[in-house]
């Protein structure tokens, strides 16, 4: 039973406040990754769990036992640590006996102990490496060492930090593929770490977005990636980010609420969640994933929003092709497989309705005119700034003037 | 990666809960935050060891102990109005700071100059460098009886090959602290040159390298980048001198006792030739007491110059 | 980035992306002959003169000395550079003979003089490298000001203490005797030792012992087992540094050995003994065998000399 959970947990680096009262279970063998920017506070949450940091507040309950004041050498958990942390003066071998040979991981006879190692050096390929020392090895090899000294023991939980974070592309990419596999097979409870969003929705079987100290939205890859808690977790997942344009609520004479772009070019309607928080006239933000959007070619559907625009720019990536296109004064950023589209161009995007996000606006909402501020979060009151998702967009309501308003460009 | 073998760490065998053992034991943060403050233990004691006869000499300053006063009595300021207006007092000073004033300048030009020519890696420089520091290393009270020997008129081995004749006396009334600064100079110039030479080899390429790119001339780049870059370095050499030099003793003890006369009595000097010679344990106390401020705000001062370059050098100062 | 690897004694951590190899001294590639200017320029010879006129000014004295320790009694002041070299001296200096002669016993100074310093240096790195590592490893509240005495009593005024330990010395019968001087000369040891380690205990990277805990090792054992192995380097350097400079030392035993206790340095001293006649070959051999120690140890420990000369102040 590993299973693992943080109530209230804060954290501080001498008067600097690093987690700010996390609260987080995870469930016994779950696979879960902490996402956030550097400086977010992963470290301090996986140091926490693990005993490390003196100035700590709040639960840690690791197996359902309390680990507040338990020595990190009492708490059965195994950590890959950033640097590796491999011991310099230690074989592969020796760093990968250490952990069996305290006593406190389990007893093992010295033939035992070589037996683990070399099953565990095996799956990680770097059995060979045995008889060498830390400085004698490369980037990789040394990450699985230090991956290999977490597994070669039992524990309740895994803690790992940014284990890929130093490897290049590639080797980064068949990485994330072991870890998946290592993952599966351990079946031991994981707190992994990283800042790229790409391990945390490859690797997770939860995903928790940390900003400042704060855990922003725990849920499933797809629930982060769908329907992210404000614009600061929209922006994390995807590249290119998602585009986010400032529009202005409005009452459509019809029945129902639109939100409209600046010069009208993207409208979308609002469903009831939106109407019930923002009053006509308020502003938000719609929000587009590059990928959401597709060139169109041939017929215009109904059932979606379409924007037209021309294309100022067109950036080929092997097989994809990244198009920013001016739809009527806003700067709009697709990703498509058409090769044809040149600079120049005129060209039709369209987007499912519900694909389009309304977040509310304001001036910390993290949108175009909030200065680069990322949005979300609260301040230390509590009140919640903008930025918080309200809900997915809803087909426009028809009106007399609905046709012109939804071919963009409109006067209104 | 090979396919992957059975390698579940199994949490049922050899596991530390099932070794019968009880759970795990908090301890109290209370008892953690002890930690330094016992492995610190044993050296505080020490210190307080230490620190009590200092505070004990402190004292004597203002007491009326000698051979002579052997239970003493509490005398106020008396001592230090006495010193304070004592022109041996005063002399004592005057040498002391000249001593450490000249030796100090003089060690640091020198110290730099050998250290930016060293730098360069030339021939002479490779061969000699490994025997730099040896003056250092010589206790300068041996370093004074070799140059005792040396300074000797009759058959010193300096006035004969400088060609100065049997009777120039290297430690007479007028020489006497020329000399002495000079054998402190041959002690301790290697100590500036290697604290400089490895803090020039310290510094990062790529300025230099930019700046000459940018067509800098050799002194341009020295002025600019080098010089206030190496500043930290020479600071610290120099009050690691000037510090030392206020409280000179071993080798000008060796050499000239303090004299001829007065021409080499520094602080430390009188103190020992008040305390210890005389037996005015409160005298010579006060000299010190009275030393110990002087070195202590000198220290002050200093630090904060040399904080104020270390910014400097780290580009966070103008 | 650390790799964890790199044993803390030997270098500082680095930041992430500096190659070593690029730090070297800037002047080189400034002072280094350039494309077109000749490599012995007047400038270039002009410096190697300097230092040449400096190295003999450094090295002359020495090599007299030693040239003076092998000169027989009758050629001691009679010639300069011509004459019969003869080891006698060394024997004399060392032997019972020359103790009498000169009533100085050197070879019981040099034996009082390791045991000293051996002795001090011993009791400060018991002391000293737990309370360095608390100084470098947690910012505990007075860890400055601890660090800032432990400071002052290298610019101290030695004579401030010796008063008073002079007269508590003899009420104690410390006077004269190896412990007190051990007890003294901890002024000149603990420092050194304190301040140097507590560079290297810094420069560790705190997460290594931390995987150590993780491992299930308690933090003694952590420390045993991670920490200390990787600044032994530093001790060495540390203990070694102290060693010179307990060896060297002259004013503590000077006024607090008598006759029986007194080291090397103050022996030396004594051959120079006014009145009476001139020992000035032996002179010069006991000079010189009271200065070699020091010397040898030095040319050991090159490299981290100026870490311990700057009390750890300059890494380089």
């Amino acid at each position: 039973m590993g299973s693992l959970s943080l109530r209230g947990l804060s954290a501080r680096y001498a008067k600097t406040v690093a987690l700010h009262g996390l609260d987080l279970d995870v469930a016994d063998g779950e696979f879960f990754v902490i996402l956030g920017p550097s400086g977010a506070g992963k470290t301090t949450t996986l140091k926490s769990v693990a005993g490390l940091v003196d100035a700590v507040e709040g639960e840690v309950r690791i197996a359902g036992a309390d680990m507040t004041g338990v020595e990190p050498y009492e708490r059965n958990v195994a950590m890959a640590f950033e640097s590796y942390a491999l011991y310099p003066q230690k074989t592969v071998e020796q760093n990968l006996a250490s952990p069996l040979r305290s006593g406190r991981t389990g007893s093992w006879s010295p033939a035992e102990q070589s037996e683990r190692i070399r099953e565990v050096t095996t799956t990680l390929g770097i059995e060979h490496l045995r008889g060498r020392f830390p400085r004698e090895l490369s980037n990789g090899q040394r990450q699985r060492t230090a991956l290999g000294r977490v597994l070669v023991r039992p524990a309740d939980v895994y803690l790992l930090d940014e284990p890929l974070s130093h490897l290049d592309a590639k080797l980064r990419a068949a990485m994330r593929a072991e870890l998946k596999q290592l993952g599966e097979m351990t079946h031991t409870t994981t707190l992994y770490v990283t800042h790229d969003y790409q391990e945390a929705l490859a690797l997770g079987d939860r995903v928790g977005v940390l900003r400042e100290g704060r855990l922003v939205q725990v849920g499933t890859p797809a629930e982060v990636w769908h329907e992210p808690a404000d614009t600061f977790v929209a922006r994390m997942f995807g590249q290119p980010e998602m585009n986010l344009f400032a529009a202005e609520l409005a009452a459509v004479p019809a029945g129902g609420t639109a939100a409209r772009s600046r010069r009208g070019g993207i409208a979308v309607g609002a469903p009831h969640s939106v109407r019930d928080s923002v009053d006509p006239g308020g502003s938000v933000l719609l929000g587009i994933r590059p990928r959401d959007l597709a060139v169109l070619t041939g017929e215009e559907p109904a059932d979606r929003l379409v924007l037209r625009g021309r294309v100022t720019l067109a950036e080929r990536l092997g097989r994809l092709v990244e198009l920013s296109v001016d739809v009527a004064g806003e700067a709009v950023i697709a990703v498509t497989e058409d090769q044809r589209v040149r600079e120049g161009d005129r060209v039709t995007l369209t987007v499912p309705w519900d694909r389009v996000h309304l977040f509310a606006g304001g001036p910390d909402s993290g949108g175009p005119d909030s200065g680069g501020q990322d949005g979300g979060g609260q301040d230390r009151g509590g009140r919640r700034l903008g930025g918080q998702r309200l809900g997915g967009g809803v087909p426009l309501p028809a009106t007399n003037a609905g046709a012109a308003a939804a071919s963009g460009g409109g006067a209104r | 990666m090979t396919a992957p073998a059975r390698v579940r760490p199994d949490p049922d065998t050899g596991g530390r809960r099932s070794a019968g053992g009880a759970g795990p034991s908090p301890v109290p943060a209370w008892r953690r935050g002890l930690r330094p403050y016992v492995l610190s233990l044993p050296a505080v004691l020490i210190i307080a060891g230490i620190l009590y006869p200092f505070v004990l000499g402190a004292y004597y300053a203002f007491l009326n102990y000698a051979a002579v006063v052997p239970n003493p009595v509490f005398v106020g300021l008396r001592n230090f109005a006495s010193v304070l207006s004592d022109p041996a007092f005063w002399s004592s000073v005057r040498t002391t700071l000249a001593y450490a004033v000249s030796a100090t300048a003089l060690e640091t030009a020198l110290g730099v100059g050998i250290a930016l020519l060293l730098n360069r890696s030339s021939l002479v420089g490779r061969i000699f460098e490994r025997v730099l520091i040896l003056p250092l290393m010589i206790a300068p009270v041996i370093a004074g009886v070799l140059w005792k020997l040396m300074f000797n008129p009759q058959f010193g081995v300096l006035n004969h090959v400088l060609g100065l004749g049997s009777t120039f006396d290297w430690l007479s009334e007028t020489h006497a602290l020329f000399s002495v600064v000079l054998v402190d100079v041959w002690i301790f110039t290697p100590f500036v040159a290697v604290l400089v030479l490895a803090g020039i080899r310290s510094l990062p390429r790529e300025p230099f390298e930019a700046s000459a790119v940018d067509g800098a001339s050799w002194f341009y780049m020295f002025r600019r980048l080098m010089l206030p870059m190496m500043w930290p370095y020479i600071l610290v050499a120099v009050i690691f001198r000037f510090m030392d030099c206020l409280k000179i003793f071993d080798h000008v003890y060796v050499l000239t006792a303090g004299g001829p006369g007065d021409a080499t009595r520094t602080l430390q000097i009188s103190a020992y030739q008040n305390s210890i010679i005389n037996f005015n344990y409160s005298v010579g106390s006060t000299y010190m007491f009275l030393l110990w401020a002087i070195v202590f705000l000198t220290a002050r001062y200093l630090v904060s110059v040399l904080g104020k370059a270390q910014r400097r050098a780290a580009g966070s100062e103008a | 980035m650390g790799d964890g690897s790199r044993p803390g004694g030997r270098q500082p951590a680095k930041p992430a992306g500096r190659e070593g190899h690029s730090r070297r001294g800037g002047k080189s590639s400034a002072g280094e002959p350039q494309p077109g200017q000749r490599r012995f320029s007047p400038a270039s010879v002009g410096g190697d003169l300097v230092l040449l006129a400096w190295f003999v000014f450094s090295l002359f004295p020495l090599v007299w000395l030693v040239l003076l320790s092998l000169k027989s009694e009758s050629e001691q002041i009679s010639t300069y550079f011509e004459f019969t070299p003869t080891l006698r001296n060394f024997g004399t200096v060392l032997s019972s003979e020359g103790a009498r002669l000169t009533s100085v016993n050197f070879s019981e100074a040099l034996l009082t003089s390791v045991l000293n310093c051996v002795g001090a240096v011993l009791v400060s790195l018991v002391i000293g490298v737990p309370a360095a590592y608390a100084a470098g490893r947690w910012q505990y509240r007075g860890s400055g000001d601890v660090m800032f005495t432990i400071l002052s009593f290298r610019f101290a005024p030695e004579l401030m203490v010796i008063v008073p330990l002079f007269v508590i010395y003899n009420q104690l019968g410390l006077f004269d005797t190896n412990v007190g001087m051990i007890w003294v000369l901890q002024l000149v040891t603990m420092p050194l030792i304190v301040w140097i380690l507590r560079s290297y205990f810094q420069d560790l990277p705190p997460e290594l012992e931390q995987a150590a805990l993780l491992d299930g090792y308690t933090r003694k054992r952590a420390f045993l087992m991670v920490a200390l192995p990787l600044v032994r380097p530093g001790i060495a350097a540390a203990a070694l540094l102290a060693f010179i400079f307990a060896w060297n030392n002259y004013v503590f035993p000077l006024i607090l050995t008598g006759s029986g206790h007194t080291p090397v340095t103050v022996a030396v001293t004594r051959f120079l003994g006014g009145g009476g006649q001139a020992f000035y070959s032996l002179t010069a051999a006991a000079a010189i065998i009271a200065a070699l120690p020091p010397l040898l140890v030095a040319l050991s420990i090159q490299r981290y000399l100026v870490r311990g000369l700057s009390f750890g102040a300059v890494k380089a």
